[in-house]
């Protein structure tokens, strides 16, 4: 086992794992952050995003010890059920959730984009979105929900 | 550390080698090289040429502003590797280590140029890109040996572009690639350069149509046979191949109007 210490969702978080454990792993099981979902375990389809510094990234091709002083960042982060971020609204009231299995990580990328670019284009959502599958095919509703919501992020 | 650990790997990304892995694929020691300040960054270099960080991410690439004035087909090519995650991942280094011949790097990278630095615990070498990928997935790496960083030309006042074919735009891998830069002087071919990936076991640069191209007129007729010369090429180098009913025209088609530039198409 290794001790690796990190940030998540702005606290400071020390976690004993094992040497080849995947952070998917560490997230959902030791950590009981399951709004990180498995979907391919490879890397294509997007619903382990996570953002480490404020970045998408897959936690599926992510080693737990990649993490050791570094930001990380899940969907919790952004709100909770009694104050939900203005994405989480715009993705209700637009209608962007269907089975909700790819909705934590299309908000990860969907904060991390506003982050950087507060008023993207229709053409840079797709861009942000494109590492990440949605199965219901619900794109369109996620893509207008991310344009209202943009500008009004914090 | 590479040479005392038996049986290390040396991950960055790991983008390939944690699928790897996945896939059964065990290492008794893992060395992370992601952030090694000395084999990060983008820096020109002496001799008007620039140094890329083996560590440097794909994302990284394609968002610095050296890069897009100076060696703008690889800051393309960089842009379209896998999904955004992908690029905030996998580096450049990782990508030539792998050796696949779809790397979308590649092309681009020979068009450039691209000097290889090695070190190991014995020394240092430099080698050329074309002879460090020896076949798919195949290169000259040593088992003790760190790939440091990537040297490249600048090509500043050329043309350049980078254009794939894949089976859908994000997160698909190329099935083919053109990757070319070229510079006109009073009307002619000053310079120019191709290099096709993926259609070869090694993406390469086609040099008969290349120095047929030097001291002509961009013009139809012209790129038409240089076309036909990269066609020619590719067929010497891996024979005939189903896959080439589609695969050249697409390259002939891909190149005549990326060459042909606005005075032919």
């Amino acid at each position: 086992m290794k001790r690796v210490e990190f940030t998540l969702n702005g606290k400071a978080v020390a976690c004993d794992v094992e040497e080849n454990e995947l952070f998917l792993h560490t997230l959902r099981e030791r950590l009981s952050i399951t709004s990180v979902k498995e979907g391919c375990g490879i890397g294509e389809c997007g619903t382990c995003t996570i953002l480490i510094d404020n970045e998408p990234r897959y936690a599926c091709l992510t080693l737990a010890a990649k993490v050791e002083g570094r930001d990380v960042k899940t969907v919790e982060w952004l709100g909770n059920a009694d104050t939900l971020h203005p994405l989480q609204r715009a993705f209700i009231s637009r209608g962007a959730v269907q089975c909700g299995f790819c909705t934590p990580a299309m908000l990860l990328v969907a904060y991390s984009l506003l982050l950087k670019n507060p008023h993207p284009t229709c053409e840079e959502i797709k861009e942000a979105l494109s590492g990440n599958l949605c199965r219901c095919t619900g794109y369109v509703q996620i893509i207008e929900a991310i344009e209202s919501a943009s500008g009004k992020g914090d | 550390m590479l040479s005392s650990l038996p049986a290390a790997a040396i991950v960055a990304g790991g983008t390939d080698l944690v699928v790897r892995m996945r896939n059964g694929e065990r290492h008794s020691y893992l060395i992370d090289v992601a952030g090694l300040s000395e084999i990060a960054g983008i820096t020109p270099e002496e001799g008007g040429r620039l140094r890329i960080g083996a560590a440097a991410t794909h994302g990284q690439i394609a968002a610095d502003g050296t890069v897009r004035k100076a060696c703008a087909g690889l800051a393309l090519a960089c842009s379209q590797v896998g999904s955004p995650q992908i690029r905030n991942m996998g580096t450049l280094g990782g990508n030539l280590v792998n050796a696949s011949p779809a790397a979308d790097s590649l092309a681009p990278l020979l068009v450039h140029n691209a000097m290889l630095a090695l070190e190991a615990t014995g020394g240092a070498r430099t080698e050329s890109l074309e002879r460090f990928i020896t076949g798919p997935y195949r290169t000259t790496i040593g088992k003790t040996e760190l790939l440091c960083s990537v040297s490249v030309d600048r090509l500043e006042g050329y043309e350049e572009g980078y254009r794939r074919v894949a089976k859908r735009a994000a997160w698909a891998i190329s099935r083919l690639s053109c990757a070319w830069a070229l510079r006109e002087e009073g009307g002619l071919i000053e310079d120019v350069r191709i290099a096709v990936g993926s259609c070869t076991p090694v993406p390469f640069r086609p040099s008969r149509a290349e120095d047929f191209l030097r001291g002509r007129r961009r013009e139809g007729p012209v790129i038409a046979k240089a076309v036909e010369m990269v066609a020619d090429e590719i067929r010497e180098k891996s024979g005939l191949r189903p896959s080439f009913a589609y695969k050249l025209p697409v390259v002939r088609d891909l190149l005549a109007e990326e060459l042909g530039g606005r005075s032919c198409s």
